[in-house]
């Protein structure tokens, strides 16, 4: 079978201690067998990882951020597809998701396919709609109060019994056990991520994450549940084991079927010893652990592509559970050449 | 009391749990036990089993064997249906 030439450009390469998955999904994409593949990365950062790893990708962009304005980031990925002929894009920023939904008939007219959640699927996942979430779509979710202003950290004891988690809009999450330190969380919150910020009641239990793909029409074309077993002080996985868990499946394909969900996405659960399942947070995109997926015996980024391009596609049910990941980080030397390169032309 | 249809106990004692992504070292004698349990055996039959390898007390091995079966019951690696049954 002949492989399908195809130009993708990925976001996402700063493989640091908060890692995008821009890097695990160029890493799925070699792997599969389907495609001639070649890689353009798009950074933000002159000194994300990707842009130093080798063989990693054929060409290198940087790009303005999604806050200097969506129509400025456009045009640039515009120019870039003028030389570069992109065929699928994939976006791997929560921050910059918003621009490229908005955008996607533009970016399609000029033939660059994204395969990105619907402006209604994505602001109705938003953390501070979480409750409304899941009394819609019956999943058991968190009691959470929205934080205008300081004055409203009174109202909590009404609601919630200490600890409770803050957490910000897009990120960030502390743990409180008493109003004092839910006005200090408040305060790093809010003037980092803005208002509101969130009072989430504390649901004691294990946290596990599902990594799946909706097809736009109710399918779940893939689904692999994961446990993080090591976890950095941001929060992020630094080793997973895969899940055989029916229970975490059955919440996943629910959710997608009635959402007809479209694009990648991860959900964040905790399992409590009573064996319920309350969801925290859905992230609306490809995490950054998907290359444990692949490990396991689903391709999501490659499906995810072939989804962009018009195929269908048929579910993905099998994976090998009790694989793992363990992350590392390592030193590349870099040539003072390629560092000025991406700096002063903006390209390499 | 069963072992979960999720978990799987190596040779060498390394036991994991597919669901809960936990794993567990046992020693040899927990190896022993866990087979043991996993091939269906009863409290009365494992007992007997134990009494005639090992020099040691009834009432020792029946304290130790049903804080092992809590133990493992509380890693989720056993199901009971009813908790005052571990036969």
């Amino acid at each position: 079978m002949s492989k399908i030439k195809i130009t993708i450009a990925v976001t996402g390469l700063n493989n640091t201690d908060n890692p995008g998955p821009g890097v695990p999904v160029i890493r799925s994409l070699k792997e599969s067998e389907l495609f001639d593949l070649r890689i353009i990365g798009l950074v933000y950062e002159t000194l994300e990882p990707g842009i130093y790893m080798e063989g990693l990708c054929n060409k290198i962009f940087q790009i303005p951020y999604p806050s200097s304005g969506s129509d400025l980031l456009i045009e640039r990925i515009e120019e870039i597809h003028q030389h570069e002929k992109i065929d699928v894009l994939i976006p791997n920023f929560d921050a910059e998701l918003f621009s490229f939904m908005k955008n996607e008939e533009r970016l399609l007219s000029k033939g660059i396919h994204t395969f990105l959640p619907t402006m209604k699927q994505f602001q109705e996942r938003d953390k501070d709609r979480l409750p409304e979430f899941g009394k819609k779509y019956g999943v058991k979710v968190p009691e959470s109060l929205n934080l205008g202003s300081m004055n409203q950290i009174s109202e909590i004891k009404e609601k919630f019994e200490y600890p409770v988690m803050v957490k910000g809009k897009f990120y960030d999450a502390y743990m409180a056990y008493n109003p004092e330190q839910v006005k200090q969380a408040f305060n790093k919150i809010s003037s980092k991520w803005g208002l509101p910020v969130i009072i989430q009641e504390f649901v004691k239990g294990t946290e596990v994450n599902v990594i799946a793909l909706g097809d736009g029409h109710g399918n779940t074309i893939a689904a692999v549940p994961m446990r993080k077993q090591y976890i950095t002080d941001k929060g992020k996985a630094w080793g997973g084991i895969t899940l055989s868990d029916d229970k975490m499946l059955e919440i996943t394909r629910s959710l997608i079927r009635k959402t007809n969900w479209k694009g990648g996405m991860e959900l964040e659960l905790i399992k409590t010893v009573e064996g319920d399942y309350y969801l925290i947070e859905i992230n609306p995109r490809i995490p950054a652990w998907v290359y444990l997926a692949v490990g396991a015996g689903q391709n999501i980024p490659e499906a995810l592509v072939r989804l962009a391009l018009g195929e269908e596609l048929a579910p993905m049910h099998s994976y090998h559970s009790g694989k793992m990941f363990v992350r590392y980080s390592y030193d590349i030397i870099v040539d003072l050449e390629k560092f000025e390169t991406i700096a002063m032309k903006g390209e390499i | 009391m069963k072992i979960t249809d999720e978990v799987r106990i190596s040779d060498n004692g390394f036991v994991f749990n597919s669901k809960t992504g936990d794993s567990f070292n046992l020693n040899p004698t927990g190896l022993e036990l866990i087979k043991l349990i996993a091939e269906g055996k009863d409290f009365n039959a494992i007992r007997d089993i134990f009494l005639a390898r090992y020099d040691m007390e009834e009432l020792r091995f029946e304290k130790d064997f049903y804080e092992f079966c809590a133990l493992i019951k509380h890693h989720q690696i056993t199901t009971v249906e009813n908790p005052l049954d571990f036969k």
